[in-house]
C-alpha cells in the first residue's frame, strides 16, 4: 500500500490506475496534504537557497567570467580576454612562489597540527581535576578572533623587543641585539615562513585536539574491552579500531582545517604582508594584491581561482563522505 | 593500602598536569602577553634590560583611553554590533525555516538541497572577495559597513542552517502532530509548538553568526577603507599603525577589548561548532 501510493505521488497515471482499481480515498488524501507540504516546505526553504545562490553561486561564475576578461576596479567595462590572465599569473615568478608557499605553508602547518592535536587529546581524555578550566584556556587560541591574535604575535616577533628573543637571549641559547646571532622573525625569509606557519599552527591545534576528542568518545568502550580480551595491544587497538571508527570525523575536521588555512589571508597580510621579498607570499594575500590594492580584478580572480583545483578534491570527498552515511 | 591509591592518584594528576603544561603556556602566552601590554606604560614596553612579564611603572588604562579619545574606536564598536545585529537577523529569518523544512518535511531532494547548502560554507571568502567586491559596489555599499552585513550571510546561512537542520530532527514528532490535530496550520506548527521547544538551539544559531562574523578579516578588509565605517577587528589592525609606528599599546588594548569577550563566547559554545561541523560524520 505504501508502495502503491509513493509511486502515485511520483507518477500521475499510476494514480490514476489506483484509482481505478478502487483505492480512491487513501492516494488522493496523500497526495493533496503531500502537495500542500512541498509547497509549504519549498517556500521556507526559498530564502535561504536564494541568498545561497544569489551570494555564493553567481559570485563564484562571476568569478570565472572575471577571470577571463581585463574587469579592473576604474573601468567598469570589461573586455573579453579569455585565458590571459591565467597565462599571465603562470608566467610570473611571483605566482610560483606564492604556489610553493601555500603548499609549504599547507601541508607543514597540517602536519604540526596533527601532532600537537593528537599528543593534546590523548592528554585531555584522561580523567582530571580542572579539566574544564584548562580545556577552555588551552581553546582560547582558536576562538579569539583571528586578526586580533594576529597582532599580538607581530609585537612578539617584533623586530627589537621581541620577548621571544629577550627569553632566548637569557637562556643564552641566541645572541645579544645587534648581533647576527639574534633573530629577526619577520625579517628573514626562512625565519618569516616558519613564524606565520607556526602562528597558523598555534590557533589551530586546539580544534585539532578538539575534533580528535569528538571523535574518541564516540567510539563505544564495549568495543575497546572487546578488543582487549582479544588480545589487542595499546598499538594494534589504535590502528586496527579506534583509527577506522574515528577516520570519517577526522576526515571532516582536517578538511575544514585545510580549507580555513588554504583561504586565511590574516596572518600573512597582517605579520608580513607578503615580506620579506615575497618569501612569505601565499595566494591569497598575491590575489588580494593583485585584485584590490591594484585594482585588477580580472588578474586577482584569475589568481584566486588557482585555489580552486587545490580545494575541489577536498571538498567531492567531503561530499562523498556526506552522502554515504544514512541520514 | 587506601594511602597509596591516594598517592598513585596524586601522581597520576602530576604527569598529566606536567603534560599538559607546554600547551597551556603555548596557548595562553600570547594573550597573557597582550594584557599586560595592554596595561603597560610606554616607556615600560621597551626595556630589555628587566624581566618584561611583569610591570616596572605602575600599571595604566592610559591605552585604552587613548583608543577613546583620539580613534574610531566607538564607532568601531558600534559597527561591530550593528553587523552582528543584522547579520543575525536576516541569518535566523532564512536559516530557522530551511532548517526545519529540510529535517521534518521529507521534501523529495531535501537531502542533497542540505548537503547543498553546507558544502557552499566550504566556498572559502578567498574565491569569492572578487566578485563579491563587484557585486558590493553595484549595490553601492563600497566603503559602508552595511556591505558586510549583505556578505557575512554567505557564510553563517549555510553553518546555521545545517546546525538548525540537526536540532530540529531531535525534536519528537509527536508534539507536532499533536498540535496539528488541535487544530494548528503547518507554519503555526512551526511558530508555537516547534520554535518555543527549540529556542535554545536559535539562540546557538545567532550566537555563531555573531561569532562567525567576528572571525572574518578579509572581506572587511577588501570592501572598507573609509576609518569611521571599519569593524573593530579591521579598524584596530590598520589604524592603530602610522608609517612605521606602532602603538602597540593601544593595539593591544583594543584588540583585546573585543577579542577576549568574543573568545569567551565562543568557547562557551565550542561543542555545538564541532558538533556541528562533524555532525555529519558521528552520525
Amino acid at each position: 500500500m505504501a508502495q502503491l501510493s509513493a509511486r502515485g505521488e511520483r507518477d500521475r497515471s499510476a494514480a490514476l490506475a489506483i484509482e481505478v482499481a478502487g483505492h480512491v480515498a487513501a492516494p488522493r488524501w496523500w497526495r493533496r496534504v503531500a502537495v500542500r507540504r512541498y509547497v509549504f516546505g519549498y517556500s521556507l526553504l526559498a530564502p535561504a537557497v536564494l541568498f545561497v545562490l544569489l551570494l555564493v553561486g553567481l559570485p563564484f561564475l562571476f568569478s570565472l567570467y572575471l577571470a577571463m576578461s581585463d574587469a579592473s576596479v576604474g573601468d567598469p567595462v570589461a573586455r573579453f580576454v579569455g585565458l590571459e590572465n591565467f597565462r599571465a599569473a603562470l608566467e610570473s615568478s611571483a605566482f610560483w612562489s606564492s604556489l610553493r608557499n601555500t603548499l609549504v605553508f599547507t601541508v607543514g602547518a597540517a602536519i604540526c597540527k596533527a601532532l600537537l592535536g593528537t599528543t593534546l587529546a590523548f592528554l585531555l581524555m584522561q580523567p582530571f581535576r580542572g579539566k574544564k578550566v584548562i580545556r577552555a584556556l588551552i581553546v582560547m587560541p582558536f576562538t579569539i578572533p583571528i586578526a586580533v591574535s594576529a597582532l599580538g604575535w607581530k609585537w612578539m616577533f617584533d623586530s627589537q623587543f621581541s620577548v621571544i628573543n629577550w627569553a632566548l637571549s637569557r637562556l643564552h641559547l641566541i645572541g645579544d641585539f645587534g648581533t647576527a646571532g639574534w633573530p629577526v622573525w619577520l625579517g628573514e625569509p626562512g625565519l618569516a615562513l616558519g613564524s606565520v606557519m607556526f602562528v597558523n599552527v598555534w590557533r589551530s591545534f586546539p580544534f585539532s585536539a578538539i575534533v580528535l576528542m569528538a571523535g574518541l568518545t564516540s567510539v563505544p568502550p564495549e568495543v575497546i574491552d572487546a578488543a582487549k580480551v582479544d588480545g589487542a595491544n595499546f598499538l594494534q587497538r589504535f590502528r586496527k579500531v579506534i583509527v577506522p571508527m574515528i577516520a570519517p570525523i577526522l576526515f571532516v575536521g582536517g578538511l575544514f582545517d585545510t580549507v580555513f588555512t588554504l583561504s586565511d589571508l590574516s596572518i600573512v597580510y597582517l605579520l608580513t604582508n607578503g615580506g620579506p621579498d615575497g618569501a612569505t607570499e601565499i595566494l591569497p594575500t598575491l590575489a588580494y594584491q593583485v585584485g584590490i590594492k591594484a585594482g585588477a580584478l580580472g588578474r586577482g580572480a584569475a589568481i584566486s581561482l588557482f585555489l580552486f583545483p587545490l580545494l575541489l578534491p577536498a571538498m567531492i570527498l567531503l561530499l562523498r563522505n556526506l552522502r554515504r552515511r544514512e541520514w | 593500602m587506601v594511602r597509596s591509591a591516594r598517592q598513585r592518584d596524586v601522581r597520576r594528576h602530576l604527569l598529566i598536569y606536567a603534560g599538559l603544561t607546554p600547551y597551556l603556556v603555548i596557548a595562553i602566552f600570547p594573550i597573557f602577553w597582550m594584557l599586560i601590554t595592554a596595561l603597560k606604560q610606554e616607556p615600560d614596553l621597551y626595556r630589555m634590560d628587566v624581566v618584561p612579564f611583569w610591570f616596572h611603572l605602575p600599571p595604566t588604562l592610559k591605552n585604552f583611553a587613548l583608543l577613546f579619545q583620539s580613534t574610531f574606536y566607538m564607532d568601531w564598536i558600534i559597527n561591530t554590533l550593528s553587523i552582528s545585529f543584522w547579520v543575525s537577523v536576516i541569518t535566523l529569518l532564512t536559516a530557522v525555516p530551511a532548517g526545519y523544512a529540510l529535517a521534518r518535511l521529507k521534501l523529495p531532494g531535501s537531502e542533497n538541497l542540505g548537503i547543498g547548502i553546507f558544502m557552499t560554507y566550504l566556498v572559502p571568502s578567498i574565491i569569492l572577495f572578487i566578485p563579491l567586491a563587484r557585486v558590493v559596489s553595484v549595490l553601492g555599499l563600497q566603503d559602508k559597513w552595511w556591505s558586510l552585513v549583505v556578505v557575512y550571510p554567505t557564510f553563517t546561512i549555510p553553518f546555521c542552517t545545517w546546525l538548525l537542520m540537526g536540532f530540529f530532527k531531535t525534536v519528537p514528532f509527536e508534539i507536532e502532530e499533536a498540535a496539528r490535530v488541535d487544530g494548528c496550520g503547518q507554519f503555526a506548527a512551526l511558530l508555537r509548538v516547534v520554535l518555543p521547544v527549540s529556542w535554545p538551539s536559535v539562540i546557538t544559531a545567532m550566537i555563531f553568526s555573531f561569532t562567525l562574523s567576528m572571525q572574518d578579516f578579509l572581506y572587511s578588509l577588501a570592501f572598507i577603507s573609509v576609518s569611521d565605517n571599519k569593524p573593530v577587528p579591521l579598524g584596530v589592525a590598520t589604524e592603530l599603525i602610522r608609517g612605521d609606528v606602532y602603538f602597540w599599546g593601544s593595539l593591544m588594548a583594543g584588540a583585546l577589548l573585543v577579542g577576549v569577550p568574543v573568545a569567551i563566547v565562543y568557547n562557551l559554545f565550542l561543542d555545538k561548532f564541532i558538533s556541528g561541523i562533524t555532525g555529519a560524520a558521528i552520525k
